[in-house]
């Protein structure tokens, strides 16, 4: 029995490499760049849905982060001429030590309090960026450049999908092996309860830290390859819409999955595409999505095939995030 | 900074802060009953505005489109209650937030949908031409906007210190069990407090018109509102109307002595540090988080 479902893990894990690959190819150059999208999306959802899915800590701020990520990275390279492949991770790293400073006043809260705080930083990020034009551009925006690898520039989307895909692909696993060690199961405990995590000698405070560092480095990382997948960063794409965005690929995916946060980057960047037609409504659908499984369907795609197995939606709402 | 220009700028703060009052009012008072933060209240506000807006182009005067908005608003609340918060009374807070703050985002769509991005004026009864008392100028927009606060805010005393209902209300927030218990039907409360709480917030939104003109945008004070609630404390009401003033003059004079960024940041700096230092707020108690 077991010899099988590892056989059907190794199937599932084989298609999705395939189809990784295969992916920019089977549709235009327009569909290499929706596949870019996918990929950037993936890690935010990744990294987002280690901190709220497994930690249970509600940030409201994600989109913060892939700003912090963005605006270093784009600077950085195009303006400082440093190589994109620095800037990248400077750009995830700058965001991993603002990660911490919210850390500070977020190790102390929960709840209500802790979305009240990352709502503080959320508005006081769209500020800071408002008000240095400078360096930001401000509302007007910046530009971005496709970066080089080895002297030769990744103009098309397909030569920058298949340059991003490893970095990507190494993102999730860490993320996977993450949650099957300590640290990991750190995060799952002081979900669970905190009382029970510090009576095990897990420091709830160092925790959420890492959980914080952690998720911002992600958002980061995804901010700079973002901003080379578009070519321009636009500061209206971090506000409140955007990091509720954010946690609905989580949500419609599978809170504390990586698979999960994978399926629901991807289903929640092509559905837009399917709405061309209506594309005014997009944001509705959306938040009506997200209010959706919320209500309905909380454990997500990932669980959706076992919740119909059970035959009805689990009576607790919202409760128990996924197994990762 | 002469007497009048500090005079000036104390009213200015005053009313300004009176919005963020009643908009923190309209937060907490659903809260206290239900548990249940509404993330979504500042579109509640938006609602309110466009609400006055469709009955003023319909030809009514203020002095029906202000009872008519409210009644209109109430009802919105008592069926937002209905249908989807009341599922959501026991479910873990992340849930909360992301549903309401979801509800709030579809009303905003919706609004913007309908009447895309433009900025409608909402006509008011009286001559906006600013009052003069020597150098001091005082715009009459803004003196009912302080005058309509404080007499909402002494009906609200009233009607919690002396009512059934109110005193209902009051129970239910203490003890729900409890309050079952005497006969008090806890889901007719919880409907009267989102009622209460979105009629506030409209009326908020048809005060703040005259002000900033009618946009879906406007219901983005809601996080002033929130750091006005953190600063009272979000289990009492006159910490609300506090906390409310006090953000008002905070920014009003911050803007005025260190210039326009340290304004737009004033009031998240005073929102982390409330949440860093004394997260139950001025006047909450530290047992008061909801476990």
């Amino acid at each position: 029995m077991r010899g099988a479902s590892d056989l059907r893990k190794l199937a599932a894990m084989a298609t999705a490499v395939l189809a990784a690959l295969a992916a920019p190819l089977l549709f235009g150059t327009y569909g290499a760049y929706l596949c870019n999208l996918v990929l950037v999306n993936v890690v935010i959802a990744v990294g987002l849905n280690l901190l709220t899915g497994n930690a249970g800590q509600i940030s409201l701020c994600n989109s913060s982060f892939v700003a912090i990520g963005a605006y270093v990275c784009t600077w950085l390279f195009t303006q400082q001429g440093l190589s994109f492949w620095l800037a990248l991770p400077a750009g995830g790293a700058v965001a991993a030590a603002f990660g911490c400073l919210l850390a500070l006043p977020a190790m102390r809260l929960s709840g209500f309090y802790l979305a009240l705080a990352t709502l503080g930083f959320l508005e006081i990020t769209e500020v800071v960026i408002e008000q240095f034009p400078d360096i930001t551009g401000g509302i007007r925006g910046m530009l971005a450049a496709r970066p080089t690898l080895f002297g030769v520039t990744l103009a098309t989307d397909r030569a920058l999908y298949y340059t991003i895909l490893p970095i990507v692909a190494v993102l999730v696993v860490v993320a996977r092996n993450l949650l099957a060690c300590d640290t990991g199961r750190a995060f799952n405990a002081i979900r669970v309860s905190p009382l029970a995590a510090q009576t095990l000698g897990i420091s709830p405070a160092r925790t959420k830290l890492i959980a914080f560092a952690l998720a911002a480095f992600y958002a980061g990382i995804a901010g700079g390859l973002g901003a080379a997948v578009v070519g321009f960063i636009d500061p209206a794409e971090f506000g409140a819409g955007a990091a509720l965005r954010e946690v609905t690929f989580i949500v419609v995916g599978g809170l504390g999955s990586v698979a999960g946060s994978v399926i629901g980057a991807i289903v929640l960047t092509l559905l837009p595409e399917l709405l061309r037609g209506v594309q005014e409504y997009a944001d509705l659908v959306y938040a009506g999505l997200l209010l959706g499984f919320l209500m309905l369907l909380p454990q997500g795609l990932v669980r959706l095939p076992e919740t119909l197995r059970r035959g009805r939606a689990p009576a607790s709402p919202a409760g128990e995030p996924a197994a990762p | 900074m002469d007497v009048s220009t500090a005079l000036q700028l104390l009213f200015s703060g005053l009313s300004i802060g009176a919005i963020y009052a009643l908009v923190a009012l309209a937060l907490v008072i659903p809260f206290k009953a239900s548990g249940v933060l509404n993330f979504g209240q500042g579109q509640m506000v938006t609602l309110g505005a466009y609400i006055a807006l469709t009955l003023s182009q319909a030809g009514l005067p203020y002095y029906a489109v202000v009872p008519l908005t409210l009644l209109i608003a109430g009802l919105a609340g008592m069926a937002i209650e209905r249908v989807f918060i009341r599922r959501l009374v026991r479910a873990p807070e992340f849930t909360i937030v992301i549903a309401t703050f979801a509800l709030g985002l579809m009303v905003q769509d919706a609004i913007r949908l309908h009447w895309q991005d433009n900025d409608f004026p909402l006509p008011v009864p009286f001559s906006t031409d600013p009052w003069r008392f020597g150098s001091v100028r005082v715009n009459p927009v803004f003196v009912w906007i302080v005058l309509a606060t404080v007499v909402l805010v002494v009906v609200l005393a009233a009607f919690f210190r002396h009512s059934r209902a109110g005193k209902a209300m009051r129970a239910v927030s203490q003890n729900q069990e409890a309050a079952r218990l005497m006969g008090i039907s806890v889901e007719g409360v919880f409907s009267a407090t989102w009622a209460i709480g979105t009629a506030i917030g409209a009326l908020a939104g048809i005060l703040f018109a005259p002000v900033t003109g009618i946009n879906p945008g406007i219901g983005d004070l809601i996080i002033k509102a929130f750091v006005a609630a953190v600063i009272g404390g979000f289990s009492s009401l006159p910490g609300a109307v506090v906390g409310g003033l006090a953000l008002g003059e905070i920014e009003t004079f911050s803007g005025a002595l260190a210039g326009s960024t340290l304004k737009n940041v004033s009031a998240f700096v005073v929102l982390i540090l409330m949440l860093l230092v004394r997260p139950y707020g001025l006047f909450g108690t530290a047992g008061a988080r909801r476990v």
